[in-house]
């Protein structure tokens, strides 16, 4: 489970206040996937970071019995000295990951070649968002926190995130945060519309995209 | 092959936190070794090449010092402690804006951070100190009196600043400024350090001021432990646990003020 009661975040800055989440109820449970929509600035990505526990709500509380992975997506989490296999190390350690399985697993998934061994800094931006990917999915948490959609490179390659993510998901927890009606179509069960610091939730994903693009 | 993904493996908390810090500390240790072979010996030099500069000049300007000290493992042995001491706290504190996208993995905290970063400055230095004691010991027959104890005067030494480094940098969360000050004041801690002369050649007064400073005591600790009864050492390891104590407990409550303050929007 992971519930929100009343979730305020407030901005301090120099134009005063500025109230980016004001009151936020929710709960999310193993195995739902749901789709959180909402325009650019409506506040999503901090929606996101707060439910990562990464940021503190200024009000409100949130309660969490399942393990929430980091923001996946945007870049998060990569470090651009450090070669691939040092990243896909540094997440294993960090998550409690066997070692070399995690290797193995991002190595054969990014499907780098010689590149897993360069630094990332001279990654291409597709070669870095395919180690992203793998990284995400070389842990097993039980619910994913997704920024924007799972699209990584080529159709072939954003085919193959797929499948894993499936197996991934199965009894996990997905909260998939976009601006893209159809990538929720296609990844989520239920949705939801952030608006003015809001969440209103539509049992049925279509109804959603419908007042989402009726806005 | 796909449907093969790594499972998670079950874990005691105190296995989690320390899975935390030496990812964290290899993370450090890669990034600072860089990628070349010689890495490794470059980050050994910054401290021999400063120390041994600084105790060539006094050995060249034929410093006296009592009993017979030998002049350049005096200087050498005084300074590598307080340059870790130095670059823990000013390393230490602009880790933290220097570390934000770490913070993005819940696991991870300040602490988390500052303790690894300051692992890693402490092992550099205790490296030098050993490859120094260990020339002393092969050519100059001086082996040290009591190493224990001067590990055990470092790791004092890394804790005083590890504390200090969570104040200093949880205060320029909330005090941008303080920034500039770092600097300046770890620069002026050197001359009221008696790393460079031994409390028994100053005069009464100045020797009871001094003892106020906390590294003070773990370089006169560190002396004996290094000349044994060729020094007269003024310290008291009570007074320096407190200090101890107090700045570290200053410096969590100090990171978890910071922590609420910090945005990961930009």
């Amino acid at each position: 489970m992971l519930e929100l009661h009343n979730v305020w975040k407030v901005f301090e800055s120099r134009q005063g206040h500025k109230e980016v989440l004001r009151g936020i109820h929710a709960s999310f449970r193993r195995g739902q996937h749901v789709g959180i929509l909402g325009r650019n600035g409506a506040g999503k990505s901090t929606l996101l970071r707060v439910l990562a526990g990464v940021e503190a709500p200024t009000r409100g509380y949130i309660r969490r019995s399942m393990s929430i992975s980091w923001p996946l997506g945007g870049g998060y989490g990569i470090h651009t000295s450090l070669t691939g296999i040092a990243n896909a190390r540094f997440i294993a350690r960090l998550y409690g990951m066997p070692l070399q399985r995690t290797e193995e697993f991002v190595a054969d998934f990014s499907e780098l070649g010689p590149y897993f061994h360069e630094p990332v800094k001279s990654y291409s931006s597709g070669m870095r968002s395919r180690l992203l990917m793998a990284l995400s999915f070389a842990v097993d948490f039980e619910c994913y926190l997704v920024d924007e959609a799972l699209s990584a490179g080529d159709a072939r390659f954003a085919n193959k995130c797929l499948e894993v993510f499936e197996i991934r998901r199965q009894d996990a927890a997905m909260i998939m945060i976009s601006h893209n009606a159809s990538h929720v179509k296609r990844y989520c069960d239920t949705a939801a519309i952030l608006r003015n610091g809001m969440l209103e939730f539509y049992e049925d994903v279509d109804e959603a995209i419908a007042a989402y693009q009726g806005l | 092959m796909i449907g093969d993904v790594p499972r998670r493996e079950q874990m005691s908390p105190a296995a989690a936190q320390a899975g935390v810090i030496s990812a964290l500390f290899i993370r450090e240790m890669l990034t600072r070794v860089g990628r070349s072979r010689l890495g490794i010996l470059w980050l050994m030099a910054e401290p021999i090449i400063l120390s041994s500069m600084i105790s060539l000049l006094h050995w060249a300007t034929r410093s006296e010092l009592p009993n017979g000290l030998p002049v350049f493992l005096f200087y050498a042995l005084s300074y590598v402690p307080f340059m870790m001491f130095r670059s823990i706290v000013n390393r230490g504190s602009s880790g933290i804006q220097a570390n934000i996208s770490l913070l993005h993995h819940r696991r991870i905290t300040l602490l988390d951070v500052m303790v690894a970063r300051n692992l890693m400055e402490m092992m550099v230095c205790a490296t030098v100190i050993a490859l120094y004691m260990v020339i002393a010991t092969l050519f100059l027959g001086e082996p040290p009196h009591a190493p224990a104890l001067f590990v055990f005067g470092l790791a004092l030494s890394a804790l005083l600043a590890n504390g200090l480094a969570m104040v200093l940098g949880s205060a320029q969360v909330v005090w941008e400024w303080i920034e500039h000050l770092v600097h300046p004041f770890t620069y002026l801690m050197l001359p009221i350090s008696a790393a460079f002369f031994m409390l028994d050649m100053m005069p009464q007064e100045t020797r009871e001021l001094l003892l106020w400073n906390p590294l003070v005591h773990v370089h006169e600790m560190n002396r004996w432990a290094q000349f044994g009864d060729r020094v007269t050492p003024y310290y008291d390891i009570s007074y320096v646990l407190l200090w101890i104590v107090l700045l570290n407990l200053l410096g969590m409550a100090g990171l978890r003020v910071a922590r609420s303050r910090l945005s990961m929007s930009d």
